[in-house]
């Protein structure tokens, strides 16, 4: 992405993730406080898994004495490779977090070989 | 002013400290994607807002993942103690962590709200991860009106 396309878009940040490895899938985890279901927006495209989150809280009325949080939407882009069964990931959003869950495809999943004989 | 744990472990190059200066003031320009990390980590307490208006102190805390079991919050006079555990359930044996850009554990936060609050009327409310705590302002203490009778 250029620079310049980058600046166009509106504000946002990259929530803090968590990447774990299973057996049999990848779980991705996204703090996103503030964000619900609706204003999620999950999309694989090629190699991309890009999450969209906007937050739609609004400002309280009064004097901010204290201004800690960072109120902008959320976006992130991860890039899976060809393992990735792409008909199989799940997302539960939860208390503000989202857990993804991609599932690997059948061919790489690990096996159990029969012996023969 | 929070402390801000030291992550650097590399005393042997102290070049690398200036380095990491330099992004960390880079980062500060860089408007689209500012990170949560190195000054802005807010891995030691929770991020929280206070607003003032004339009838209440309202206290906004983001707290992702956290149940509402979990947390622990207490007024005395004017001192609000938020309190709590974060767990995380992800990290479990036969699991391959990759990255881990957040924190669990126990945290704790004490807020000083002025003088005027009434500690009696407290309402808590916990939503898709952000704790709004409403706080009442005193009877006396708030704007009233009195219509004056002119003859």
């Amino acid at each position: 992405m250029s620079t310049q396309e980058m600046t166009k878009r509106k504000r946002c940040v990259q929530p803090l993730s968590e990447i774990h490895e299973e057996d049999k899938k990848v779980i991705i985890r996204l703090e996103m406080p503030g964000v619900e279901k609706k204003d999620l927006n999950i999309q694989v495209e090629n190699n991309r898994l890009r999450i969209n989150a906007t937050r739609k809280e609004s400002e309280q009325e009064g004097t901010y004495l204290l201004r800690e949080r960072n109120c902008v939407d959320y976006e992130k882009v991860f890039t899976i490779d060809e393992t990735i069964d792409r008909d199989s990931i799940d997302a539960v959003m939860k208390n503000g977090v989202l857990e993804l869950s991609l599932q690997f495809k059948k061919e790489v999943q690990p096996r159990r070989i029969e012996i023969k004989g | 002013m929070n402390l801000v744990k030291w992550k650097n472990n590399d005393l042997l190059d102290p070049m690398n400290e200036f380095d990491r200066l330099q992004d960390e003031i880079n980062k500060l320009f860089d408007w689209n994607y500012p990170e949560n990390r190195g000054l802005f980590d807010r891995s030691l307490s929770p991020a929280v807002d206070l607003v003032e208006n004339e009838n209440e102190i309202i206290l906004v805390c983001d707290l992702p993942g956290i149940k509402k079991d979990d947390l622990d919050l207490s007024i005395s006079r004017n001192v609000i103690t938020i309190k709590g555990e974060k767990k995380n359930e992800l990290k479990k044996e036969g699991r391959k962590t990759f990255r881990n850009e957040t924190w669990s554990g126990a945290f704790q936060r004490t807020i000083s709200l002025p003088e005027t609050v009434d500690p009696e009327k407290v309402d808590a409310s916990m939503k898709e991860g952000v704790l709004t705590v409403k706080v009442a302002k005193r009877e006396e203490v708030k704007p009233r009106q009195i219509s004056v009778n002119v003859k």
